[in-house]
């Protein structure tokens, strides 16, 4: 944690170069391996959870580097992780009332 | 600045003083900011009174034909619209919210004070553009629920629905604008050695209110840009035949509602919470349960929206899990109202107006709380939901619990507001003609709704059994209001007095006792040093609380703590007026009346004024930026700086946004009726596209990098970089959705292409936000204005970037690949 | 009746159903057609007995907040100038944790039995032997169609006893079903088919009214619900099935009226069987039986048929139907006619 240094100047020394460009790299290698599950039929069984994981990563890769969660103050993570949290919330229960409704809906058209 | 002046000495002349009427305009110090929402709310609570009265007026007997039924539909609709988003929120987070933050928690103004101006004239003009329509195209009338699909332009035309939608929008952007605001402030402005556990109750409530703000309204917005498009561009979000359904109206509405309910209270929680212990003389009790129960009830609030819709079928196991986290809900809310009793219990009580009003709120909140426990019970809603029943509950929480407590807000504080009291005895006057007049409108709805009237009906029918308890009612609404007179002249007496108020007239607990009455602009000549919770209290009578009420009983006068003297009072720096938020405001005014009357080159000359006027905020930022660089600004962020904080926050916000409309894609990708489904998507453009858009990250950290180091030639080329990588983007989403309406799937062609549309396009918008928003940096660092010192713009810059490119990894998998999988 | 709360707390229920009965002066269903006290089917009974259990608990709760705050206002404390406060506590662990968990306690009692009655009020198939009838709400009026064909508007027609089953769809925007005295609402919405399943008990007639805001003459979208005994019932719905009444050779005044109705718009919208085919306003085979119109705004008399005829909007700001202006003589004759289509 030596990296989080001089809070006088509210400057937090980040990472360098070398950081920001082995994340790409990462990046990059798990965006191929997503498109790589779209086009393999084989995989097409577990492909939600092995996307859901892969997309997970990503996410968390730039959040935590890129935007220096992990070198920042925790308030920040928090003042984020929380709406975050709430936002999944929301998405699942909505997507879990209507998949109750839609028993109910009305044959369309 | 703890001396206690009785006239102010000539060098600190008071916040009200001088300027102009430009002054007015222009200004950014939270306590004219606060007054400008006071005056507006105070007109608009008499506007909702009058619709209140005219509605008793056409229930006084049966058949009545003193409204029409439209006239009628329009009033309880702007009712409720007007005293929740023009007068309740602006009283308790506008007026009170602002004046005493910063005067709370010992700082000199809030964080963002330009975006603070920004959110009163948006409010403004949002008040403004909900009431266009008595000049044009009617008042809206389908309740302030805009229940779809009665609010699609089929059901009800005209324009009235489409100035509730644009003025809606509009007012939820300020309060999402003072949300993070607040947010920021109490995070980061606290004086030195004020700990979270030191904050005065009120700050905690105000904290925990704005996180409820920043997660609730994007959720209204999400729905109301929904109707938005129904209502101008021909989508069908809410129509069933188009194989939708207006429930989730009903749940993105709600989504909203529930948390807007405490919204409203938890700021007035925090009011009770310091206007209980200081006319009891004894500090609150129980402070830590109290700050937890207000984090438990913002958390749950936002799991109970279900219970306004027990009735729409939901299903027996939905409806079991909203009424058990419904009734959660009482717990936390019963520790708080004994804790105030606990509070008075064994005091030392002062019987002013103030507490009088406190201590009928107690009551009478408890009332509405308990009739909230029988809707909470699933099965008892279904006889009572959408009854006169629940018109009475919710009065008594939201006018028995909040507006006691805006009243008792007002005795309270009115002095250090405006440096005159409130005269008592017409104050005692009020509150007995409102605890009458009140209990006399509101108690018999109770019955009205037990033996079965239903609530938004214009009329009744003889046989019913309805006619006495109404009269009633309607005696009570006019006691009501003859009180509300009681209330506005004390106002104006007061205003028009020349006596001076004390800076300390109830010798209280908190910091803002410590200034004068009314403050001067900066509020305080040096930064306070806290040594404990009821910091004020400490500082006149020493830690031991019940030493120093000793001593004020035996008549010594409180030790007057001594102020450290400022150098000289030039020495503090407040920020430069500006006129650019009242410019923004008109700007965005512009553009929702542009769109409302159908004249498109308003709407472009708003957004261009909008525009220009939040670069131009940005550069007053960063020309006169002296807050940032004031060591004594932000004491207790940690060294964050601020706009970092309020950027996280806004990011948090818009996770919600997001999470709103990839759940409404979800839900409805594949219940069209008829058209193209996700086999249309095209995976190889997007990978593409997802590539260059986390390319364009990674050129965003190394142009921050080169920013930090002072390396002026790659700053400009990385910043080029992601520009060009952006543009790159959004040419990808141009060809993407082109080639799609060729192919036969434009917006409104079924429900797959509206929200697939309206998700991807929100996002292609946030992009091209972040574009502009990084040529005019790119703009700034060909004319050398960044440089290392203003590091911190590219790294706001950058947050947002990042955040857009997150989105977009979530869209990618969600709505690209797992959508359009061969025979998925 | 008390209901299944008797049996756990009797003492203290009888002590509220008295309180409630003087506190509510004339709560019977005579003088209030449209109470949701006087439960008259299953559903209706249990929700009943769910709300005695939860108002015991309330007035519980109310008189214990009440009491503590007299004692800390008026007892427990001294003015200012009198005395320095008896006490400055500022927390207590013990009582903290009682007036957390004591709530708690209250609210498992009562989260049960709404669970249980949740779970038993919407079954998930029909009971056995249901009556299943379809329910239509527009704006703003009610269509009901039972499974024999049968089909009338705003007067609906149940066997008492017989478990029935409305499946309810909206014709246009949302409404809500709701006839207090038989149990709770059940919201109509565009696209989705809601159940409401319940058996009446008591013979007699229930009004019922639109209970979601939809629109200008909400208000005036009101119903009602015919509990007959299983014989009235059968006999109801035989007259039913049979076209319109036969106008006997002698009623020369609706014969003429039968003529009127046959050459005026009226055929557009309204069927009546055999005569015209419209089906956008309530089927008016057997008008004549019905006790109001109009969505149970006005009773059924020739002068209130003639009154709605000439002037809809007077009475149902809104509504859809034109106004239609006859000369008296033949006005007469048309109302003549529609109220012997008994």
């Amino acid at each position: 944690m030596s990296d989080i240094a001089d809070t006088q100047g509210g400057q937090i020394h980040h990472p360098g170069a070398a950081t920001y460009l082995t994340i790409a790299a990462f990046l990059v290698v798990l965006t191929a391996m997503e498109v790589t599950v779209f086009y393999v039929h084989a995989l097409h069984p577990v492909l939600v959870p092995l996307l859901m994981v892969l997309a997970a990563a990503k996410f968390a890769l730039v959040a935590m580097f890129y935007m220096h969660l992990k070198y920042d103050r925790w308030l920040l993570t928090g003042v984020f992780i929380f709406p975050l949290i709430i936002a999944t919330l929301l998405l699942v229960s909505l997507i879990l009332l209507f998949a109750y409704l839609s028993n109910h809906m009305a044959p369309i058209g | 600045m703890a001396a206690q002046p009785k006239t102010l000495p000539a060098d600190q002349p008071s916040y009200l003083e001088g300027g102009g009427i430009l002054g007015w305009l222009t200004t950014i110090d939270h306590k004219r900011v606060a007054v400008m929402y006071l005056v507006s709310a105070l007109f608009f609570m008499a506007l909702g009174g009058f619709e209140a009265m005219a509605i008793r007026v056409q229930l006084w007997r049966p058949d009545n034909h003193a409204l029409s039924a439209a006239t009628y539909n329009a009033f309880f609709t702007m009712h409720g619209t007007t005293m929740i988003f023009l007068v309740v929120m602006p009283l308790l987070l506008g007026f009170f919210g602002n004046f005493l933050i910063p005067l709370q928690i010992g700082a000199r103004d809030v964080a963002f004070p330009r975006l603070n101006a920004a959110s009163f004239w948006l409010a403004l003009v949002a008040g403004i553009l909900l009431h266009l329509g008595w000049i044009r195209g009617g008042l809206p009338d389908a309740g302030w629920f805009g229940y779809a699909n009665l609010t699609e332009r089929y059901f009800t035309p005209g324009l009235a629905i489409d100035w509730w939608v644009i003025g809606l929008l509009v007012s939820g952007a300020s309060t999402v604008l003072t949300g993070l605001n607040f947010l920021t402030t109490i995070i980061a402005m606290r004086a030195p050695g004020m700990t979270y556990m030191r904050m005065p109750m009120f700050m905690w409530s105000l904290m925990v209110t704005s996180i409820l703000i920043l997660i609730a309204f994007p959720a209204l917005t999400i729905g109301l840009i929904f109707l938005l498009f129904d209502r101008f561009f021909g989508t069908h979000f809410y129509v069933a035949s188009a194989g939708a359904t207006p429930i989730l109206w009903q749940h993105l509405f709600w989504l909203f509602g529930h948390p807007e309910v405490y919204i409203m209270a938890l700021p007035a929680f925090g009011i009770i919470s310091e206007v209980i212990p200081t006319f009891s003389r004894k500090p609150l009790f129980g402070y830590p349960m109290m700050a937890y129960s207000i984090c438990l009830i913002a958390f749950l609030s936002y799991g109970v929206w279900g219970h306004h819709m027990f009735a729409t079928g939901m299903g027996p196991v939905a409806d079991s899990a909203f009424a058990i986290t419904s009734m959660l809900i009482a717990i936390p809310t019963g520790v708080k109202i004994f804790s105030w009793i606990a509070t008075v219990w064994g005091g030392s009580l002062r019987m002013t107006t103030a507490f009088y009003f406190a201590l009928g709120m107690l009551i009478e909140f408890t009332v509405g709380g308990l009739s909230g426990i029988m809707h909470a019970s699933a099965p008892i809603d279904l006889q009572q939901t959408d009854s006169y029943f629940v018109v009475a509950h919710f009065h008594y929480v939201l006018f028995g619990g909040v507006m006691f407590t805006i009243m008792s807000a007002f005795y309270y504080w009115w002095p250090k507001i405006t440096g005159r009291m409130l005269d008592e005895r017409l104050g005692k006057w009020h509150f007995w003609l409102t605890v009458v007049g009140f209990n006399l409108t509101f108690f018999p709805m109770h019955f009205l709704g037990m033996w079965g009237m239903p609530r938004r009906t214009y009329t009744y029918g003889a046989d019913m059994g309805w006619m006495r308890l109404n009269q009633l009612e309607t005696i009570g609404a006019f006691i009501l209001g003859i009180a509300f007179l009681f209330f506005y002249f004390n106002l104006f007496k007061s205003v028009a007095s020349r006596e001076q108020a004390p800076a300390d007239p109830w010798d209280g607990r908190s910091l803002e006792w410590s200034t004068p009455s009314p403050p001067p602009a900066y509020n305080f000549a040096t930064i306070p040093q806290i040594r404990g919770r009821d910091a004020w209290w400490i500082l006149k009578y020493g830690h031991a609380g019940s030493r120093g009420v000793a001593a004020y009983m035996s008549g010594q006068a409180p030790s007057q703590p001594q102020p450290s003297q400022p150098a000289s009072v030039e020495d503090i720096h407040m920020p430069a007026p500006s006129i650019f938020p009242l410019v923004l405001s008109l700007g965005v005014g512009m553009m929702g009346l542009g769109l409302i009357i159908d004249w498109y080159r308003i709407i472009l000359i708003g957004a261009a004024v909008a525009v220009l006027s939040i670069v131009g905020m940005g550069f007053e930022y960063a020309d006169f930026g002296e807050e940032s660089h004031d060591p004594e600004h932000a004491p207790s962020s940690g060294g964050v700086d601020v706009r970092k904080i309020g950027m996280w926050s806004f990011i948090g916000s818009e996770c919600v946004f997001f999470a709103s409309l990839i759940s409404t894609f979800i839900v409805y990708k594949s219940r069209s009726v008829s058209g193209p489904g996700p086999q249309i998507l095209n995976i190889p453009l997007t990978s593409f596209s997802t590539f260059i858009l986390l390319m364009s990250s990674l050129l965003m950290v190394l142009a921050l990098a080169a920013t930090q180091r002072g390396d002026k030639r790659w700053e400009r080329i990385w910043l080029g970089g992601v520009i060009a990588f952006g543009l790159i983007f959004l040419g990808g989403q141009v060809y993407e959705f082109t080639s799609f309406y060729h192919e036969g799937m434009g917006l409104t062609t079924n429900l797959f292409s509206q929200s697939f549309f309206v998700l991807v396009g929100f996002h292609g918008a946030h992009v091209a936000i972040g574009v502009l928003w990084l040529s005019v940096l790119l703009a700034a660092a060909m004319t050398g204005k960044l440089g290392q010192s203003r590091a911190l713009s590219v790294e706001l810059a950058g947050l947002y970037w990042h955040f857009v490119d997150v989105v977009w990894i979530i869209i990618f998998t969600l709505v690209y690949l797992m959508q359009a999988v061969p025979g998925a | 009746m008390i209901g299944r709360g008797s049996n756990r707390y009797s003492i203290a229920t009888i002590v509220m159903q008295i309180a409630i009965a003087l506190a509510i002066t004339g709560c019977s269903a005579t003088d209030h057609p449209m109470t949701t006290l006087s439960p008259k089917s299953d559903l209706a009974q249990w929700i009943q007995s769910l709300y005695i259990d939860v108002t015991v608990w309330d007035a519980i709760i109310l008189a214990i907040v009440v009491c503590a705050f007299i004692l800390a206002v008026f007892v427990f404390s001294s003015r200012v100038g009198e005395a320095a406060p008896a006490s400055t506590a500022s927390s207590d662990l013990g009582l903290e944790i009682a007036w957390t968990l004591g709530p708690t306690l209250v609210l498992v009692m009562i989260s049960v039995p709404t669970v249980r009655t949740i779970f038993r009020s919407q079954p998930a198939v029909a009971p056995a032997g249901a009556l299943e009838i379809k329910v239509a709400a527009h704006q703003w009026w009610w269509e009901f169609d039972y499974p024999d064909g049968a089909k009338t508007g705003n007067e609906l027609h149940i066997p008492a006893n017989r478990p029935i089953r409305l499946l309810l769809a909206s014709a246009d925007i949302i409404h809500s079903f709701w006839v207090p005295q038989l149990g709770g609402k059940r919201d109509v919405v565009p696209g989705q088919i809601n159940e409401l399943t319940f058996v009446a008990t008591v013979p007699g007639m229930y009004p019922g009214q639109c209970a979601e805001f939809c629109g200008l003459s909400h208000a005036n979208m009101r119903f009602r619900v015919f509990v007959d005994s299983p014989d009235d019932f059968a006999k109801w719905d035989r007259a039913q099935l049979a076209g319109p009444a036969a106008i006997p050779a002698t009623d020369l005044l609706a014969l003429n009226g039968a003529n009127v109705f046959a050459n005026s718009p009226c055929t557009t919208c309204h069927m009546i069987q055999g005569i015209s085919k419209g089906y956008i306003g309530p089927d008016l085979t057997h008008f004549g039986s019905r006790t109001t119109l109009a969505a149970g705004v006005l009773k059924n008399t020739p002068e209130n048929v003639a009154k709605w005829i000439v002037n809809p909007q007077g009475t149902k700001p809104g509504a859809n139907m034109p106004a239609l202006l006859l000369p008296g003589p033949k006005m007469n004759a048309l109302v003549a006619y529609l109220e012997g289509l008994k």
